[in-house]
C-alpha cells in the first residue's frame, strides 16, 4: 500500500480548496485501506477475550500474558462522539518553506485532511490556531467541519510562538475528554512542550504531536555566508553555513531526538513528518502509530 | 598569430575579476529568512579565497566572455589561412629597394622606411623568399633570396644612410634580375623611397617581370620641409695690387619662409675666419661675400658653414683654397706675335707660364718644366733637336704645331718624322675669294667643347686664306670647307700632338681676331699638355683617379691611401679591386701615396650632389606604370594579401567570430545565472 501514498503535498496545495483536498485524500486513502480495517483516531478499550486462532496477533495483551501466561486479545469499541482539535501553530515560523510549501500550508492541508477523517468516523471536529496567544478557535462540534476549513483556509503565518499560553487556555476551554492534535514545529526545548503539553495531558485528553519540519531545517543546505534572521524574533546573525553546518544538523538531531524521548515518555503520540512527505503518506503513519500505540496498552 | 591591438590583451586581466567573485566568500546582502537561530552560532563571513570556486560553470562562461572579447579587439590577423591555395602556389618572391640617399635624413623618413622594410619582413609567409636592396646612385643586395627573418633584419640594421644622390636605374635593374632569376609564382617589387624627382633616370628597359606587383613606399610624407643649405660657394681673386687674395663668395638657398640674422662662418684650415648674417627670403636664395683672403701657398681645407637647421648635412659647403695653378708653355716661333703668347696670358685657370723662343735659340734646357712646346709656325726648334723634342713628347708633354709659312716639311728631321700626323700638302691659297672656313667641326671633342657653348665664340666666323692640308684619315677634329684636314689629334708616347692646318700669327687668316681665339688657344693648349682642371670640390658620388689630381711625380705611385671625413680609410691600386678615389661622403678626402706617410696628403673637397637637395618628388604612379609590364599594367593581378583593403579584412575578420562567440557566451551566462539566482532564492 505505502507505493501508492504518493500525493505531493506541494501538488496539493495548489489546488487551493482545503475541504476537495481533505476529502480527496481521505477518500483515496480509506480505498486502500483494505488491509488496515482497525486503524482509526476514535477507537476505547473494551475488554479482553480469550484467543482464538484466527485472531490477529498483534492485538494480544502482551502484559496479560506476561503475568497470567494465557493470551487475552484488547477489544475495541468505536466512541462515536469523541471531541477531535487541531491545534495548528501559525506563528510565523510556520511560514519558512525551502524550495516546497511552507509548514503553515503543509499543516492546514494535513489538519483538513484529518479534520475530514474524523468527522468521516462521526467525531466532533474542532480547531485552534495559535501562536503566542489565542488566534481562533472553533469548538468540536458535529457540524463545525466547514468552519474547521475556514478557519484553516485563512490561517496565515505571523508572530512569535510559544505553547504554554495557548495550551493552558485550551485545556481550560475544553473540559471533556477528547483528542487533540498538535501541529506545530516546535522550536521550544522538549522539556517546555511537555510542560506545555501537562495541562491537556494531565485533563485525560489524548493528545498527538506532529512536529513539522522542512528539509532545509534538517540539512540545512544553504552555502553562501550571510545573515539569517529569525522570521519571529527578527535576531540577525551572520553565518557561514560551511563552517556550522554539521554542528547545526547535529544540533536538530538531538533536538528531535530529546522530543521524541521527553513526549513518548509523557506518553504522547510523537510524529516528526517533513514537508515534503505525500500527505496520504502521513496519514497512514499517523493511524498506524496510533494503532501500535493502542496495541502497546 | 599577429594582433593589429594587442595591448587590449591586457583585457584578459579582467578574467581576475570573476575569479574574485566566485572566489571570495562575501556576506549577501539580503538576510536568510529562517524559523528559528536557536541552533545556529554567530559565524562571521571571512573574506578569504575559498578552496573551491563557486559556481564553477558560470565562472568559466564569463571567463571565457572576457577572453573572447580582449581577443576581439586585439585584432587577430590570420595572414595566411584567410586565402586559399596551396604554400607552393602562394610562394613570393619579394625584392625590397630601400633608398638610403642623403634625401633620406629629412625628417624621419629614414625611421618610416625601416618601419615599412620590417612590416614586409614580417608579412613574409611560408615558402616567400626576400631579398633586400640599399641603393642610392647604386644599388647592393644586401642578402641574398632568404626567407630567414633575422638575416632579413640584421641586413636592415647593417644600412646606413648615406651622403650619396638618387638613381632609381641601378636598383630597378638589381631588382628585375633578381625577380627574373625567380621560379616563385608571384613577384612583388616593393621600393621604400622619398622617390625624389632628380633620381628618376628610368628607360623604357626599366619593365619588372610579368607577374610582379609594384608597391612603392612613400616614405617623404606630407610635412612642409624647411631646409636651408650652402648650395655653391665662388672664389674669386681679389684683383687689388699686392699679395694674392682671394675672395670667398657663398649662395645660401633657403627653402622655407623668410629668415632674418642667420649667421654664415667662412672656416679655412680648420680656423674660423669670419662670420657674417644675412636675410633669407622665404623660398629663396641670397649671396654673402666674405672679406679677402690671402691665398695659402698649399691647397687648405676650406668651408662655409651654416648654422644648424632640421636636414643636417647640407649646412656645410666645402673646398678648397689654393693658388691658382700654372702650366708652363714654351712658344717656338721664328718671330715673336702678339696674339697667342697674349691669349695664354690672360688665362687663370689654369695660369699660363709662357716662355717664347726662336727655332734656333730654344735650348733643352728651355724644356725643363714645361709641358707643351708651341710651334707657332711650324719651325723646328734646331736648338732643342728632333730626339730630345721625341723624347719630351713621348714622355707625356704636348706639342702644338702649326702649319704656317715657316713651316718646311723637307727640313724636319726624320728621327721627328713622327710628330707629323700625316704628309703635309703645299699651302692651299683661297685668298681669291672670301676665304675658307672651318666645315666641319667635332664638338663633342674635348678640345673643342670649350667652343660648342653659346658664349664662347663662333669659330665658323673665321676665315682661312691659305692653309696647308694634311693627308692623315684618322685623328681629324675639324676640317676645312674643302674637306681638308684643319686639325689633327695623334699621339706619340704618353705625349698628344695637335696640328692646325694654318698659322696663329694672324697672317694666313683672321682667326686671332675672332673671339673665338682665346679660348680655342686656351682649351688646345691645355688638352696638348694633358691639363686637367682640378675642381675646388666635387659631388659626392664622384670617382678619380689619383693621378687625375697629381701634377708631380707621386701621380705615378702604384698605392695610395685615402681618408675619407668619417676616417674611414681606403687602399687604391691599380693591383686592387679599388683603383678609383670613390667620394661617397661629404667633406675633405685626403689621399696619400702609399709608404709615404710624411709626404703632404692630396686634399679633395666633395659635397652633396646638388640635384639630391631637390626635395621634390614624382608621383609614384608614374613609377608604377613605368614599371608594370603591359599585362599588369591593363589587368594587374593581385598578389599581395596585406594590400587590398577587401583581403586585408578577411584575413582579419577573427574578431567578428570572437565578438560573436563572446555574446553567446553572455547570452549563456545570463541564463545560468537566472537558474542559479532562482535557485537561490527559492532556497530563500
Amino acid at each position: 500500500m505505502s507505493d501508492r501514498l504518493t500525493m505531493d503535498p506541494a501538488t496539493l496545495a495548489r489546488i487551493g480548496n482545503l475541504e476537495l483536498v481533505a476529502r480527496w485524500v481521505v477518500e483515496g486513502f480509506i480505498s486502500g485501506l483494505h488491509l488496515s480495517p482497525h486503524l482509526g483516531f476514535s477507537t476505547d478499550f473494551a475488554e479482553h477475550r480469550p484467543y482464538v486462532p484466527g485472531d490477529d496477533v498483534r492485538h494480544v495483551d502482551w502484559r496479560v500474558y506476561a503475568r497470567t501466561e494465557r493470551t487475552y486479545l484488547k477489544t475495541y469499541e468505536a466512541d462515536t462522539n469523541t471531541n477531535f482539535t487541531v491545534l495548528l501553530d501559525v506563528s510565523a515560523s510556520m511560514g519558512f518553506a525551502h524550495g516546497g510549501i511552507t509548514k503553515l500550508a503543509y499543516a492546514k492541508l494535513l489538519a483538513a485532511t484529518l479534520a475530514w477523517f474524523s468527522r468521516r468516523q462521526r467525531d466532533r471536529v474542532g480547531v485552534v490556531t495559535f501562536a503566542d496567544d489565542i488566534r481562533e478557535i472553533v469548538p468540536p462540534a458535529a457540524r463545525h467541519l466547514p468552519n474547521v476549513l475556514h478557519v484553516l483556509e485563512r490561517a496565515t503565518a505571523g508572530g512569535t510562538g510559544t505553547l504554554v499560553r495557548p495550551l493552558a487556555k485550551i485545556a481550560q476551554s475544553q473540559p471533556r475528554r477528547g483528542i487533540f492534535v498538535l501541529l506545530s514545529d516546535l522550536y521550544e526545548p522538549a522539556a517546555d512542550v511537555l510542560r506545555a503539553l501537562g495541562p491537556l495531558t494531565g485533563a485525560g485528553h489524548d493528545v498527538i504531536v506532529i512536529q513539522l519540519l522542512d528539509a532545509a531545517e534538517r540539512t540545512f543546505p544553504f552555502d553562501d555566508a550571510t545573515t539569517f534572521r529569525d522570521v519571529e524574533s527578527g535576531a540577525r546573525l551572520p553565518v557561514s553555513p560551511a563552517k556550522v553546518r554539521a554542528r547545526y544538523i547535529a544540533a536538530m538531531d538531538a533536538h528531535v531526538t530529546a522530543m521524541r524521548a521527553k513526549l513518548s515518555g509523557g506518553r504522547i503520540d510523537y510524529s516528526l513528518v517533513s514537508t515534503s512527505q505525500p500527505l496520504d503518506r502521513v496519514l497512514f503513519d499517523v493511524l498506524l502509530r496510533r494503532e501500535f500505540l493502542r496495541t502497546a496498552v | 598569430m599577429p594582433l593589429l591591438a594587442p595591448l587590449f590583451l591586457l583585457a584578459i586581466a579582467a578574467v581576475g575579476i570573476p575569479l574574485l567573485v566566485h572566489l571570495v566568500q562575501r556576506e549577501k546582502r539580503d538576510p536568510i529568512e529562517f524559523p528559528s537561530l536557536m541552533f545556529l552560532e554567530r559565524t562571521p563571513a571571512p573574506f578569504t579565497a575559498r578552496r573551491h570556486l563557486r559556481d564553477p560553470w558560470l565562472f568559466l562562461l564569463r571567463a571565457l566572455a572576457i577572453i573572447a572579447l580582449a581577443l576581439a579587439f586585439a585584432r587577430p590577423v590570420f595572414g595566411r589561412r584567410a586565402v586559399p591555395g596551396s604554400a607552393d602556389v602562394r610562394r613570393r618572391e619579394v625584392v625590397v629597394l630601400l633608398d638610403r640617399s642623403f634625401s633620406m635624413r629629412v625628417g624621419n623618413r629614414w625611421q618610416r622606411a625601416r618601419t615599412t622594410v620590417d612590416s614586409v619582413i614580417k608579412s613574409l609567409g611560408t615558402g616567400d623568399r626576400m631579398t633586400l636592396v640599399a641603393f642610392d646612385r647604386r644599388a647592393n643586395a644586401l642578402t641574398a633570396a632568404t626567407g630567414d627573418a633575422d638575416q632579413l633584419r640584421a641586413a636592415l640594421d647593417s644600412v646606413s644612410l648615406t651622403d650619396e644622390s638618387t638613381r632609381l636605374a641601378p636598383a630597378i635593374t638589381v631588382a628585375q634580375q633578381r625577380l627574373a632569376a625567380s621560379d616563385a609564382p608571384r613577384k612583388l617589387l616593393v621600393m621604400v623611397s622619398d622617390f625624389q624627382r632628380s633620381s628618376w633616370d628610368l628607360t623604357d628597359d626599366a619593365r619588372m617581370p610579368p607577374s610582379t606587383e609594384i608597391a612603392p613606399r612613400d616614405v617623404a610624407g606630407d610635412t612642409p620641409i624647411l631646409d636651408r643649405a650652402v648650395r655653391s660657394i665662388e672664389v674669386r681673386p681679389d684683383r687689388r695690387p699686392g699679395p694674392a687674395h682671394v675672395i670667398v663668395s657663398a649662395r645660401i638657398a633657403n627653402i622655407g619662409p623668410a629668415a632674418r640674422g642667420v649667421s654664415v662662418r667662412l672656416d679655412v684650415g680648420g680656423r674660423s675666419l669670419e662670420s657674417r648674417t644675412l636675410d633669407l627670403p622665404s623660398d629663396g636664395s641670397a649671396s654673402v661675400n666674405f672679406a679677402a683672403i690671402p691665398v695659402p701657398p698649399d691647397p687648405v681645407a676650406a668651408r662655409v658653414v651654416l648654422e644648424a637647421d632640421a636636414v643636417p648635412g647640407d649646412n656645410a659647403f666645402h673646398f678648397l683654397l689654393n693658388q691658382s695653378p700654372v702650366l708652363p708653355v714654351l712658344i717656338i716661333e721664328s718671330r715673336a706675335g702678339p696674339y697667342l703668347a697674349r691669349a695664354l696670358a690672360i688665362g687663370d685657370a689654369p695660369r699660363f707660364d709662357v716662355a717664347s723662343r726662336t727655332p734656333a735659340r730654344a735650348s733643352t734646357a728651355d724644356l725643363a718644366g714645361r709641358r707643351i712646346v708651341v710651334l707657332a709656325d711650324g719651325a723646328f726648334p734646331t736648338g732643342i733637336g728632333a730626339a730630345r723634342l721625341m723624347r719630351f713628347v713621348t714622355d707625356g708633354g704636348g706639342l702644338l704645331v702649326a702649319l704656317s709659312e715657316q713651316l718646311n716639311p723637307r727640313l724636319w728631321p726624320a728621327s721627328a718624322r713622327a710628330l707629323i700626323p700625316g704628309e703635309i700638302r703645299t699651302p692651299t691659297d683661297r685668298g681669291g675669294v672670301s676665304g675658307a672656313v672651318l666645315g666641319e667641326m667635332d664638338a663633342q671633342h674635348p678640345a673643342l667643347a670649350l667652343l660648342s657653348g653659346s658664349r664662347a665664340g663662333d669659330l665658323a666666323a673665321a676665315r682661312f686664306f691659305k692653309y696647308r692640308g694634311i693627308d692623315t684619315t684618322s685623328g681629324v677634329l675639324a676640317r676645312f670647307d674643302d674637306g681638308t684636314a684643319a686639325l689633327t689629334e695623334h699621339l706619340v708616347g704618353k705625349g698628344r700632338v695637335l696640328t692646325f692646318g694654318s698659322s696663329l700669327d694672324g697672317i694666313w687668316n683672321d682667326l686671332p681676331r675672332q673671339p673665338a681665339f682665346l679660348p680655342l688657344m686656351q682649351q688646345l693648349t691645355r688638352y696638348a699638355a694633358g691639363w686637367r682642371d682640378t675642381p675646388r670640390w666635387f659631388d659626392v658620388g664622384a670617382s678619380l683617379r689619383p693621378s687625375d689630381l697629381s701634377i708631380d711625380a707621386t701621380a705615378n705611385a702604384e698605392r695610395w691611401i685615402a681618408v675619407a671625413p668619417s676616417g674611414r680609410r681606403t687602399t687604391i691600386s691599380s693591383s686592387r679591386s679599388t683603383t678609383t678615389l670613390e667620394l661617397n661622403e661629404a667633406g675633405v678626402h685626403a689621399l696619400r701615396p702609399g709608404g709615404s706617410p710624411g709626404a703632404r696628403p692630396i686634399l679633395v673637397a666633395a659635397n652633396i650632389a646638388p640635384p639630391e637637395l631637390d626635395f621634390a618628388s614624382f608621383d609614384v604612379l608614374r613609377l608604377t606604370n613605368a614599371l608594370s609590364s603591359s599585362v599588369n599594367a591593363t589587368a594587374p593581378e593581385r598578389l599581395v594579401d596585406e594590400e587590398t583593403p577587401t583581403d586585408r579584412e578577411a584575413r582579419q575578420s577573427t574578431w567578428w567570430y570572437l565578438l560573436l562567440a563572446a555574446v553567446l557566451l553572455l547570452i549563456a551566462e545570463g541564463v545560468v545565472a537566472r537558474r542559479s539566482r532562482t535557485s537561490t532564492v527559492a532556497m530563500q
